[in-house]
């Protein structure tokens, strides 16, 4: 069995429209590495608790603006008490969901991008960017208080609005992803995980199966 | 839409001042005396929105919120009482007596040392309140009278940025950094003084008269970006 490899500190950061596929495929990436032999966490979305506080009120008149704060609010606990621990330690942490999702989801449905980015000054440049694969293009999201950012924000905005979170809203989403400036990310598709692994291991084999 | 209701809109007017200045009790004669002469007033208070109360409250009760989840949360607070509570009032026509306003979370996040400009941004777009009225108290002052009321709690006190145990101690690093930034901003955003060292009628008098003076500063001028933003996400319920 290889040895536990530790190297200098870094954050790959896991974008995408969906909850389920950020999730699942930020998972594969962390088993790929894991193979490897690589240290690595992965910080979900909402691990502060604040969005599943929030959806247990009783006035849920939230708009996009404050949701955007609340993601934010969200990413700052996360960086304090998962983020940097881990990459103070050297580890590698998979944010899953990161910047780009808030962004985008924010864009999506108006807000201003240059207020959207400066809002999330605070949180450092990943050091690795990749894409979850987008499934289920021809569908608007599930309105979900539990599954990812947008689902939520679809759940929440669309009392207000209910024809606004539709195929079209993730359609804009997903043009958001393709048009931020870290559109260089990887897709996570099989081949883009084992590329991505490579890069971050320096081309280290898989440790062999047992 | 928003000039047309420039007219009948009411009056926003903020308190602010560092703890102990007497604003609370400023506000609450300001409110009496405006009914009394058949305003519709309405107060509103920091970190007071249903949404966001709760969350603060159990996350400052076990210490751990970072200085920018905390500016954050506060930030949140304020938008949804922009939104929710704020905006719907003046453009019925209501007085809106916000007791604290945006300013105290740029002088209390700013003396936490974030970067005035990145909060400025958080809170954008601004809906500017027609009158500010700043109780000037000395840091020294603010420390005496809290401390003959109460002891600080963690984050008034600072001791989340201070790192000092004793909250009076740490309060009195604190407040002293409160109290310049305030006074920045005073210069920058143009408060009206009143001396919280006055008498409470001395000054309830003197706030009378700035709020007979007070002038509406146009929404179109000032607030243009956020009364737009509210009205196309509850044009519905405005009318």
């Amino acid at each position: 069995m290889a040895g536990k490899v530790t190297l200098q500190g870094r954050l790959i950061a896991v974008d995408g429209t969906r909850g389920r596929d950020t999730t699942r495929d930020a998972q594969a990436l962390a088993d790929e590495l894991k193979r490897r032999s690589i240290r690595c966490a992965v910080s979900q979305w909402d691990a502060s608790g604040l969005f599943a506080e929030l959806a247990l009120g009783s006035d849920l008149r939230i708009s996009a603006r404050s949701l955007s704060l609340v993601y934010a609010a969200d990413l700052a606990f996360r960086l304090r008490w998962e983020i940097r621990p881990i990459l103070d330690s050297g580890g590698i942490v998979i944010a899953a969901s990161y910047v780009d999702t808030a962004v985008a989801f924010g864009e999506s449905v108006g807000l201003p991008g240059n207020w959207l980015r400066e809002l999330f000054r605070f949180a450092p440049a990943a050091d690795g960017m990749a894409r979850a694969v987008e499934r289920k293009l021809d569908k608007p999201w599930k309105q979900r208080l539990d599954r990812g950012y947008a689902e939520y924000c679809a759940a929440i905005l669309s009392r207000s609005a209910p024809k606004a979170y539709s195929k079209s809203a993730r359609k804009k989403m997903i043009g958001a992803l393709d048009g931020a400036p870290t559109a260089q990310a990887t897709a996570l598709t099989p081949k883009g995980i084992n590329a991505f692994a490579k890069i971050l291991t320096g081309n280290r084999p898989a440790a062999s199966s047992r | 839409m928003i000039a047309a209701r420039e007219e009948s809109r009411g009056l926003l007017i903020a308190f602010e001042g560092p703890d102990g200045s007497g604003k609370t009790t400023q506000r609450k004669l300001l409110k009496r005396w405006l009914e009394s002469i058949g305003h519709n007033v309405i107060s509103t208070r920091w970190a007071s929105s249903p949404l966001v109360k709760p969350l603060l409250k159990s996350r400052k009760r076990i210490r751990t919120l970072s200085t920018e989840e905390y500016s954050l949360l506060h930030a949140v607070d304020f938008r949804h009482r922009v939104e929710t509570k704020i905006l719907p009032a003046l453009w019925k026509g209501q007085t809106v007596l916000a007791d604290r306003y945006l300013f105290t979370a740029l002088a209390r996040d700013a003396a936490r040392g974030l970067d005035l400009d990145w909060l400025l941004h958080a809170y954008a777009p601004v809906l500017w309140p027609d009158l500010v009225i700043y109780f000037s108290l000395s840091p020294e002052d603010s420390r005496r009278r809290v401390a003959s009321t109460r002891e600080p709690h963690f984050y008034e006190a600072g001791q989340d940025v201070t790192g000092i145990e004793d909250p009076l101690a740490s309060y009195s690093q604190f407040i002293d950094r409160v109290v310049t930034e305030y006074q920045n901003l005073s210069v920058v955003f143009k408060f009206v003084t009143v001396d919280a060292g006055e008498a409470v009628y001395r000054q309830h008098t003197k706030v009378r008269a700035l709020i007979e003076q007070a002038k509406k500063r146009p929404w179109s001028t000032f607030s243009g970006e956020a009364v737009k933003e509210w009205l196309a996400k509850s044009h519905s319920k405005a009318d």
